[in-house]
């Protein structure tokens, strides 16, 4: 497959951001496609924000400023930081649901609202869907497929080199009946969202 | 239903992180000895052994700490047994020892040091390029780029040192180690039972009549390995040209995606370097001859650039070398694909690649519109290392020095805690600590966590009461390894595979090398702490303080702790933001359940673990039943 993609992901620990990746990368990998993919994770289980890679028809695990096709991010502030990563004319797909550094919960910095995020991000990219992948995943039945949802709405705007069907063929090939039930549901969910 | 990493099939492809992929080499190599100190970026690999352990057909230990692990690793391939031993980078500092003898001694069953080392520090204090190490002990080595290479070259470089008799050495980085990438499965080999020890001391006992003729077996077999090298599959040379491109590790990735988008692919000769020492001279010889400029491509230290250098000179070469020298690329950090593209556009003499751009602007660096507030990895809430600060800075505030170590309660060096000062390397938070009381007459807390203390705070401690040092030392037992993603230590009660049958207990451990002042307490319990601190406070000589309490990560999942209550702030409550009066409990504890709601503190339900260390901050915190 000729296609090259680069997707960088961003999320905070604990959110999930690494099983989307690696979910999504198995999906590339039964498409046939020729996958990398990468995580940065020293102490991401302590609150610090988790990034990871998926690289389609590249030989690197790492995406460079400017150099990412698609930014997931799931977690607005951390979208946000992100965006020097992406490239001119690249595609963000954003949850709206912020988890408040605790600087900010705390009270002594401020981050932007969601709403000025949102402005920002859309000002600042060619392509950008926002949804609100937490309320999605309790939708579903478990708020830590919310990070699925953003994954479904990424399959319906048809940029990736391979279809729904095989995110929900991996779906269930790799987890277990319930817990795959509640992530299909998020998938779709998800999917609805673009429109 | 066993795992594919194991019970996988030859011709199949899964999907592997970097180091499952190296599990897999190992498994079909035939290993059948692995022995670590868990460290990022190199842990999955130990503790995917140790997951598999119950059906794999291999011993498997983690050790309690490096030296111990390459020796006791050192120990079985001299009676026979395939081994492989793992470690990051700066726990080949703490084995260097062993390591330096061992390829003297020879490793007559197969041996192979897995180094994972850390450009860019993403998490280690230093980011030391441990290739150097190949060629101070004498170690071929291998440097993967991709999950199959992890795979293959696992497998060959075991295949190697056991036919060579000779340690070798497995050199990955971080972006290696977490990486995941398709692996197409070989076939899984089964060796014949180790043969045991093989007497004979004039080979393996190097007091220095043996040590001698020891160092020139060394040399001897490193010029076997230099014959492997000139032939090897994993050093190729592809396209054609006057400037050529020698690349090793990830640069490789690197090197392959930046050609790919300036549609330079066959039009520089590149030399890909897996089997990077000894350096295969013939086919380098070969590769050079003919080239106007050579463009070497390594992180970190200019190893190869040097050494090409100098072959060059020998081969009375007159080409021009870039690398590190010429200031083309740092000495420091790691590589990308731009970075290697500009150099790459330098050396064949292209203009200088158009300024990066990203989709907010000219300029990624200074893109965003504002300073975004930061997220620092914090201790979690109810983490017990919070409760023990939070007690000591109460009785020392600023007036004792903090000697701290690596651990997750390195995390104390953040505000409001600011428990930590300085830190050298794993165990030094009690010899630094006690040189730096002596120095200048300063009161000094150190702190340490179990782990920790088993693998190099003990000997600094014998060395506290030896030269009667004057010294608090805090040990934050959270009956884990809990920073490197909670592997058992010889204290621990509980694996992840169940309890521990034997257990090393500290407090007799400690009080066994004549020390007196001990209190052992659970920090969740400020009173107690708070007393204990205070009498140990100005006592001379050494004393120790245990803070006992399992990590409530650990414990939800090993011990199936469950929470029974939780903090809630009373609607009574003068909070921080509201009239400034208050706010101690935001001020000194920065629990990641805390949070302002409309300017009055508030404690989230979901976040908080229960710990109720907030209750004996403040008596506006108050708790109520909940398991949620």
């Amino acid at each position: 497959m000729s296609t090259r993609l680069r997707i960088f992901m961003t999320g905070v620990g604990g959110q999930g951001t690494l099983t989307a990746t690696t979910l999504l990368a198995r999906a590339a990998l039964s498409a046939g496609c020729d996958v990398t993919s990468g995580e940065i994770h020293g102490m991401a289980q302590r609150g610090g924000v988790v990034e990871s890679t998926l690289l389609i028809g590249y030989k690197s695990p790492k995406i460079g400023h400017g150099e990412a096709d698609i930014l997931l991010g799931f977690e607005p502030l951390e979208t946000l930081r992100a965006l020097p990563y992406l490239k001119p004319g690249g595609l963000v797909l954003s949850s709206t649901e912020c988890l408040a550094p605790l600087s900010v919960a705390t009270g002594k910095e401020t981050a932007p609202s969601v709403e000025e995020i949102r402005a920002m991000v859309t000002a600042r990219c060619a392509t950008a869907c926002f949804l609100p992948c937490r309320s999605l995943g309790l939708q579903a039945g478990a708020v830590q497929s919310g990070n699925i949802a953003l994954l479904g709405a990424l399959c319906a705007l048809g940029v990736l080199p391979f279809g729904r069907e095989v995110v929900e063929a991996t779906i269930r090939a790799t987890m277990k009946p319930k817990v795959a039930e509640i992530n299909l549901k998020a998938l779709n969910l998800g999917a609805a969202c673009p429109a | 239903m066993a795992h594919p990493l194991l019970a996988g099939a030859p011709g199949e492809t899964h999907l592997f992180l970097g180091n499952e992929a190296i599990v897999r080499g190992a498994i079909e190599a035939g290993i059948q000895f692995v022995s670590c100190y868990p460290g990022t970026p190199s842990s999955e690999v130990p503790d995917t052994f140790f997951r598999l352990s119950p059906e794999g057909s291999y011993t498997f230990e983690y050790s309690v700490n490096e030296k111990v692990a390459l020796e006791v690793a050192g120990g079985a391939t001299l009676a026979g047994a395939l081994s492989l031993v793992t470690m990051k980078h700066v726990g080949v500092n703490v084995a260097a020892d062993p390591l330096l003898t061992l390829t003297y001694v020879g490793s007559p069953g197969g041996f192979v040091l897995l180094s994972a080392d850390d450009p860019g520090c993403h998490s280690s204090q230093n980011e030391q390029d441990n290739r150097i190490y190949a060629r101070i002990a004498g170690l071929p080595c291998l440097e993967p780029a991709t999950a199959q290479e992890a795979k293959d070259m696992t497998r060959a470089a075991l295949e190697m040192s056991r036919t060579l008799g000779a340690p070798v050495l497995l050199r990955t980085t971080t972006r290696v180690n977490h990486l995941r990438g398709p692996v197409r499965l070989g076939e899984a080999t089964v060796l014949p039972k180790p043969a045991g020890f093989q007497k004979n001391p004039s080979r393996f006992v190097p007091i220095p009549a043996f040590a001698r003729p020891m160092h020139l077996r060394l040399l001897e077999t490193l010029e076997k390995a230099r014959a492997l090298a000139e032939t090897s599959p994993f050093n190729t040379v592809s396209g054609s040209g006057t400037v050529g491109v020698i690349a090793s590790g990830i640069s490789r990735a690197y090197l392959a995606d930046a050609l790919l988008e300036a549609d330079l692919t066959g039009t520089v000769k590149v030399l890909d370097l897996g089997f990077s020492y000894p350096l295969p001279e013939k086919l380098l010889e070969g590769f050079m001859s003919g080239l106007s400029t050579l463009l070497v491509l390594e992180e970190l230290e200019p190893v190869l650039e040097n050494e090409l250098r100098a072959l060059a000179q020998r081969l009375g070469l007159s080409l021009t070398i870039l690398g590190k020298t010429p200031g083309l690329l740092p000495r420091f950090g790691e590589y990308d694909v731009a970075m290697v593209a500009a150099a790459l556009r330098q050396a064949l003499g292209l203009p200088a690649p158009a300024p990066l751009a990203c989709s907010c602007g000219a300029d990624p660096v200074v893109a965003l519109p504002t300073p975004l507030p930061n997220r620092p990895p914090n201790l979690c809430a109810g983490c017990p290392h919070r409760a023990t600060y939070v007690a000591v800075r109460k009785i020392f505030g600023d007036t004792a020095v903090y000697s701290s170590d690596i651990g997750c309660y390195t995390l104390g060096i953040l505000p409001p805690l600011k428990a930590a000062d300085f830190l050298l390397c794993m165990g030094s938070s009690v010899s630094a600590g006690c040189g730096a009381a002596k120095a200048a007459g300063q009161t000094v807390v150190g702190f340490i966590g179990d782990s920790t203390f088993f693998h190099s705070g003990i000997t600094g401690l014998v060395n506290a009461v030896f030269n009667r040092h004057n010294i608090l030392l805090v040990i934050l037992d959270n009956r884990t390894t809990a920073m490197t993603g909670h592997q058992p230590n010889p204290g621990v009660d509980k694996t992840n595979l169940g309890d521990n049958p034997v257990r090393v207990e500290i407090e007799p451990l400690v009080r066994g090398l004549g020390i007196t002042n001990i209190r052992k307490v659970n920090p969740l319990n400020q009173k107690a702490t708070l007393a204990a601190i205070e009498e140990l406070k100005d006592l001379p000589g050494v004393r120790v303080l245990i803070a006992e309490e399992p990590c409530p990560l650990f414990a939800r999942r090993a011990y199936g702790q469950k929470r029974t209550q939780v903090a809630y702030v009373a609607a009574d409550c003068a909070s921080a933001a509201a009239d400034g009066t208050c706010g101690d409990c935001l001020n000194t504890l920065a629990c990641p359940a805390f949070y302002l709601d409309n300017g009055k503190m508030a404690i989230d339900p979901i976040l908080c673990a229960g710990c109720m260390l907030c209750l004996q901050v403040c008596k506006n915190i108050k708790a109520r039943k909940g398991d949620a």
